[in-house]
């Protein structure tokens, strides 16, 4: 099977911003998909699997993240986790 | 941000004595107690409990970020602490840590928590960071390396 890629943006909806919880929901639910995830807040990319990683980018309310899947999954896996960020899943 | 101006050296713990994670949280709560005059250890270590029980701070990677909200605070506190044996902090890889950094913030900063959370993260994400961190022999090592840190940003 050919790895996909998508990529899309979504601003930051949760009400404190992507602060610990938010951040570590979005690994877990990262973890049940294939693809490899990644995000940016500008010219910044970090891993998705990583709860360190994504608070380092201080991403407040109002936020634009760019996430990036790579892999079978790898749509499923941008749009479900962009509702997360936009706090409309979690 | 630096948090170099933020942590003083009586708030650094070379080696956690607690092996389990609450008696680290009452051990970290009492030593960041003890430099802030208003603040209260046994409320400071009901608000980190309360976090903990909505989901662990343990951010893998060996680190975890213990965190809350306390009404009347001045400012925002900061205290180190380090496990050589590793604490069984609940956390997100399953893995022990080793280093941990309480973050206590007053109750109406809703952006400053972020960003001190954000600047912590952004230091311990580095392995080199994390490394130098284990290494250290001295409370003052651990403040320098912090320093460190905080220049670099």
């Amino acid at each position: 099977m050919t790895a996909a890629e998508y990529e899309q943006a979504f601003v930051v909806g949760a009400e404190h911003g992507l602060h610990a919880r938010p951040a570590g929901q979005f690994v877990t639910l990262a973890a049940e998909y294939k693809s490899e995830v990644l995000v940016s807040r500008g010219d910044e990319w970090v891993n998705g699997d990583s709860v360190l990683s994504l608070l380092s980018l201080a991403a407040s309310p109002g936020t634009t993240l760019r996430i990036r899947a790579v892999g079978v999954d790898a749509e499923d896996a941008v749009r479900r986790l962009g509702l997360l960020i936009e706090g409309r899943e979690s | 941000m630096k948090i170099s101006n933020i942590l003083v050296q009586e708030a650094v713990i070379l080696d956690l004595e607690s092996k389990d994670k609450d008696g680290a949280l009452v051990e970290m709560a009492n030593v960041l107690a003890a430099t802030e005059p208003s603040l209260n250890a046994e409320k400071l270590v009901s608000v980190l409990r309360e976090r903990e029980s909505l989901q662990s701070t343990g951010m893998g990677e060996g680190v975890a970020i213990p965190h809350g909200r306390i009404a009347n605070l001045n400012q925002l506190l900061v205290a180190f602490a380090r496990s050589r044996k590793g604490v069984d902090f609940d956390s997100i890889d399953g893995q022990p840590t080793h280093l941990f950094f309480v973050l206590v913030v007053p109750e109406s900063s809703g952006g400053q928590h972020l960003k001190a959370l954000a600047r912590i993260s952004r230091f311990l994400r580095d392995e080199t960071f994390r490394e130098s961190l284990l290494e250290a022999e001295t409370c003052e090592e651990i403040v320098q390396a912090i320093q460190a840190e905080d220049a670099r940003f």
